[in-house]
């Protein structure tokens, strides 16, 4: 085939598939100096070079299969934290056009054998892990936690994270007492409501994603839930801003924005004083995605004695991801290779003991950095350090 | 080299769990994601490979329903030429047996060097088609092979691992079959090129009529009677004492569970 | 009559034999039938007196081009056997030899084959095997449709026949040696050349029983040459969690884990690794699994068969003298 007739038909496949955004990208090359990996030395990726390729139809063009290898890994570099979207002059989503590209790989199983597995683990048993679908909220029978029945006002989605590793276990059952000592009628979501699946349409599992998101869409539907809480950002996000256009009417709140409610409306009141420096991490899908900055803040502020401290530069929209989004917290980058090393490092030389947290992810994602680099520095989710101080 | 290369679609039940139906006679397929069977992968990169080298044509088949066209596909698009699949009721319901002798009637109307099959299937694990479907063929074959020679386009030189970390290498005369164990290559992931050059290439369908079958000489040799779950052990039995007791029973344990 | 193929391999016969040997005095008690064994060989008469106490009858055919296991030679001389004595079941080892003879076999006998069983059941007219499918996670009971049938079995299925109850006593075997003749373009299609070793460099654990595997609590890289020790001594293979390679510990082809490699191991011991879930998932199916951890708390112990609270690095110089001095 003569080679112009094969690189319109790369870029017309990934146009096509929600790639036009290329277009709009006049390759002032903003978005790699913004994208977390450019603070890596080892890194060397070029996030501009992305829409350029898709226009010239230069994606996974090669036949020979080391050059391919390379690029598969590259393509699965994005985590999706939209650093660059926040700036670029042209709005251009580049996580679109990254999405769009694995959609077309994953479709062909070209993708890294560790994300193939989280999807399959994900379409057979409802979670990345792999485990039981009746175990989910197993979490949840050791504070005898009642499953949401339709007299109740809120739902509680823990997120699969919290609810089958016995580390991020933590949150959910911090979350759930907070909840119960405000007296707000709640139950557990039923466990045939599965992963949000919101990783999987990052890494281009679109078809897995559609039909888990409609069978959640049904079960909540069936269970009359209305309202739902929910722990992780990204469950936030995808029911928030993905789910309605399947039919979905729920509506979603974060945990972060219960509390502040919650202590705004003086339904809980934390008294017991927690004397310690506390960083707070924005989580890029509840801040830079979602807009919420403050409710956290104000929560944290809301505890007697807590010394809130900012990563100066680097808060808010400006926060730097954790790595673990799109997939990131299943692949394995080489040690000095790792999103998550930044930012901890950010965080200790703000000189806090705490660094407070308000996503299961990026609990997980930091707890891992401090261990491996050794550092001073605790985790801690926002719902732990709240319980502590009622 | 004319290759010929069997493929067979699997479900991926490595990450998930198991469980019998209600039949009682095949597992619960509901949420199970399916692929092609992991030695299959290397049988074809060693077919890619091959052909790279030496030229010639890649042929896949496949016996399955018409989703097993995903399988062929994705071999396609990795770079085979041509594909077959061989779907008919008939072939569905029989054993190892039916379905090498279904393959071999395909196979005796093309011309070929060399048949790759996958060691082993992920589910039935039987081990038994490759070395069946040679003898229908009357070709020499060898199992197991993670190494793989030509020499004068007439004839391999292929090693084979048994246990212990034995090798044994053998020479086998073109035309034969060879099956392929896991880990002999890394198989490669197809280009965007060849999955649009995919959907071009040929892809034949047989039926026991249009592959001209004798229906009885088919018939299964085995029943598959039941499948039920293997008996699980209760978890986590804490071992506790001194340091020596604990020692002493840990080893009695891991002698036991060790076969020392 | 029950009949079972001898593998033996540069003049040694292998433990598999005794293994079928069990199986088929079992069989042979219960169904009043007769045990031959077969011996392909270049020199049949030591292997022979091995066996002769555990079966009736021996076929040996002797010639150098039998000296090694080959499929295309080793088939006409099995056939003709099978086609002349009709044996109710065959019994040949599910091994690297087995695999590659048993189908070929009963498929240009076009007789029932069934593979990798762990026990068997035949009564007057039906033979029942069972097997593992999907990766163990299911057993399966087969039938054969008609006899005669081939079976494969599984190596450490049965006990070996020395110890079992199930000898047949009394039994000394007699010997008949059939002539060998073959059709000489049949060594030219397929020749066996040598015997070599799987060079060492680069171990694959996904194929070890037995693994020991090493997490962030052994502390320092020095603790690291006695667990190998000890891990040579049970015949097993290192394996660790992602920080061990992080620390260059280790090469990454050891590494257990959603991003290195999933194991099924028999027995997999966890040394100072806590379980997080990147790790849990790549070993949570291994037969048994022995953690030893100072936390209590460990999610490890949710996977684990056995645990032992404790520090790995008292617990692990004992454990590995006790086994030295069972071992002796």
């Amino acid at each position: 085939m003569p080679i112009e007739t094969i690189t319109k038909e790369i870029r017309d496949t990934i146009i096509e598939l929600g790639g036009t955004d290329a277009y709009k990208c006049y390759q002032c090359g903003m978005c790699t100096a913004l994208c977390p990996w450019f603070q890596i030395d080892k890194v060397n990726f070029l996030v501009n070079r992305i829409p350029h390729n898709v226009k010239i139809g230069n994606v996974m063009a090669s036949e020979e299969k080391e050059v391919i290898e390379k690029e598969v890994e590259e393509l699965f570099r994005c985590v999706g934290c939209d650093n660059c979207l926040e700036y670029c002059p042209r709005g251009v989503n580049i996580g679109d056009v990254v999405r769009a590209i694995r959609r077309i790989l994953v479709d062909y199983e070209v993708l890294p054998k560790t994300l193939k597995d989280i999807a399959t683990k994900i379409y057979s048993s409802g979670n990345p892990q792999g485990e039981a679908v009746e175990k989910r909220n197993n979490w949840g029978k050791n504070l005898a936690l009642p499953l949401f029945i339709p007299e109740m006002e809120y739902a509680y989605f823990a997120c699969c994270i919290p609810a089958y590793d016995a580390q991020a276990r933590k949150i959910a059952e911090a979350t759930a007492k907070v909840i119960k000592l405000s007296n707000l009628s709640f139950g557990l979501v039923n466990d045939d409501v599965w992963c949000c699946c919101e990783t999987l349409r990052n890494f281009g599992a679109e078809k897995v994603f559609k039909e888990i998101a409609n069978n959640n869409i049904t079960a909540l539907a069936k269970a009359q839930i209305k309202k739902m809480i929910v722990t992780s950002p990204h469950c936030f996000t995808t029911y928030k801003n993905e789910y309605p256009e399947l039919g979905s009417e729920v509506e979603v709140i974060h945990t972060t924005q219960l509390f502040a409610k919650l202590i705004k409306d003086k339904k809980i009141i934390p008294v017991k004083p927690l004397k310690k420096k506390v960083v707070y991490h924005d989580p890029c899908t509840l801040g830079r995605q979602n807009n919420i900055y403050e409710e956290p803040r104000d929560v944290l502020k809301s505890i007697p004695e807590l010394e809130l401290l900012e990563i100066e530069n680097f808060t808010r929209k400006d926060s730097v991801c954790c790595g673990a989004g799109s997939g990131g917290l299943w692949l394995d980058w080489q040690k000095g290779e790792r999103m998550s090393d930044i930012r901890v490092k950010q965080a200790v030389d703000t000189d806090a003991e705490i660094l407070a947290v308000a996503c299961p992810y990026c609990l997980i994602m930091f707890e891992d950095s401090i261990k491996t680099m050794n550092l001073n520095l605790q985790v801690k989710d926002i719902s732990e350090l709240l319980i502590e101080s009622l | 080299m004319e290759i010929i290369v069997c493929l067979k679609m699997v479900p991926d039940t490595s990450e998930t769990e198991v469980r019998v139906d209600s039949t009682g006679k095949d597992i619960l397929k509901v949420r199970l994601v399916y692929t092609t069977n992991e030695a299959d992968n290397y049988a074809l990169e060693t077919a890619l490979l091959l052909k790279e080298k030496y030229g010639g044509t890649v042929t896949l088949i496949s016996v399955g329903p018409q989703k097993v066209d995903e399988v062929l596909r994705m071999g396609l698009a990795k770079g085979a030429d041509r594909a077959i699949r061989l779907t008919d009721d008939l072939f569905e319901k029989g054993d190892a047996w039916t379905t090498a002798k279904v393959i071999a009637q395909a196979i005796s109307k093309i011309k070929f060097d060399l048949i790759l099959t996958g060691c082993i299937a992920t589910d039935d694990g039987g081990s038994q088609i490759g070395p069946a479907l040679a003898a229908l063929l009357n070709i020499p074959s060898a199992a197991y092979v993670n190494k793989i020679e030509i020499i004068d386009n007439v004839k391999l030189k292929v090693d084979r691992e048994l246990e212990g970390g034995i090798l044994e290498k053998k020479e086998l005369h073109l035309p034969a079959l060879l099956t392929i164990q896991t880990g002999i290559n890394t198989p490669r992931y197809p280009s965007i090129i060849g999955i649009k050059r995919a959907a071009a290439k040929p892809l034949d369908v047989f039926d026991a009529t249009k592959l001209g079958i004798d229906i009885k000489a088919i018939e299964s040799l085995t029943i598959l009677e039941r499948m039920y779950m293997p008996k699980i052990e209760a978890k986590a039995q804490f071992i506790t004492g001194s340091d020596d007791e604990i020692s002493l029973k840990l080893a009695t344990l891991v002698k036991e569970k060790a076969g020392l | 009559m029950i009949t079972l193929l001898i593998e033996h391999r540069e003049g040694q016969i292998k433990d598999i034999c005794f293994e079928m040997l069990t199986l088929a005095n079992k069989i042979a008690s219960a169904q009043k039938k007769e045990i031959t064994s077969v011996i392909l060989s270049d020199n049949c008469q030591p292997i022979a007196d091995t066996i002769k106490s555990y079966c009736h009858k021996i076929i040996c055919v002797e010639d150098n081009l039998l000296q090694n296991f080959n499929t295309q030679i080793y088939l006409p001389v099995l056939s003709n056997i099978i086609k002349e004595i009709k044996p109710t079941v065959t019994f040949i080892g599910h091994t690297g030899f087995g695999t590659d003879l048993a189908p070929y076999l009963a498929s240009s006998l076009s007789i029932p084959l069934l593979t990798d069983t762990f026990d068997i059941e035949l009564s007057s007219d039906k033979l029942l095997a069972r097997r593992q499918m999907y990766g163990g996670k299911i057993n399966a009971d087969i039938t054969s449709k008609s006899l005669p049938a081939i079976v494969t079995v599984r190596a450490g299925s049965f006990e070996k026949i020395m110890t079992s109850s199930a000898l047949i006593p009394n039994l000394s075997a007699s010997i008949t040696k059939l002539p060998f003749n073959i059709n000489p373009a049949i060594p030219e299609q397929s020749k066996f050349l040598e015997y070599g070793e799987v060079p060492t460099t680069g171990i694959d654990i996904t194929k070890s029983d037995v693994l020991i595997a090493v997490g962030r609590g052994i502390k320092e890289q020095k603790n690291l040459s006695a667990i190998e020790k000890f891990a040579e001594d049970i015949g097993g293979a290192l394996a660790c969690t992602r920080p061990i390679i992080d620390a260059g510990w280790l090469p990454k082809d050891r590494q257990v884990g959603s991003s290195g490699k999933t194991v099924k191991p028999k027995l997999y011991i966890a040394l100072g690794i806590s379980g997080a879930f990147q790790h849990i998932s790549g070993m949570k199916s291994a037969e048994t699994i022995i953690a030893v951890n100072k936390d209590p708390e460990a999610p490890i112990f949710s996977v684990a068969h056995y645990g032992i609270v404790g520090d790995l690095l008292k617990i692990l110089p004992l454990l590995a003298n006790r086994i030295k001095e069972m071992k002796a």
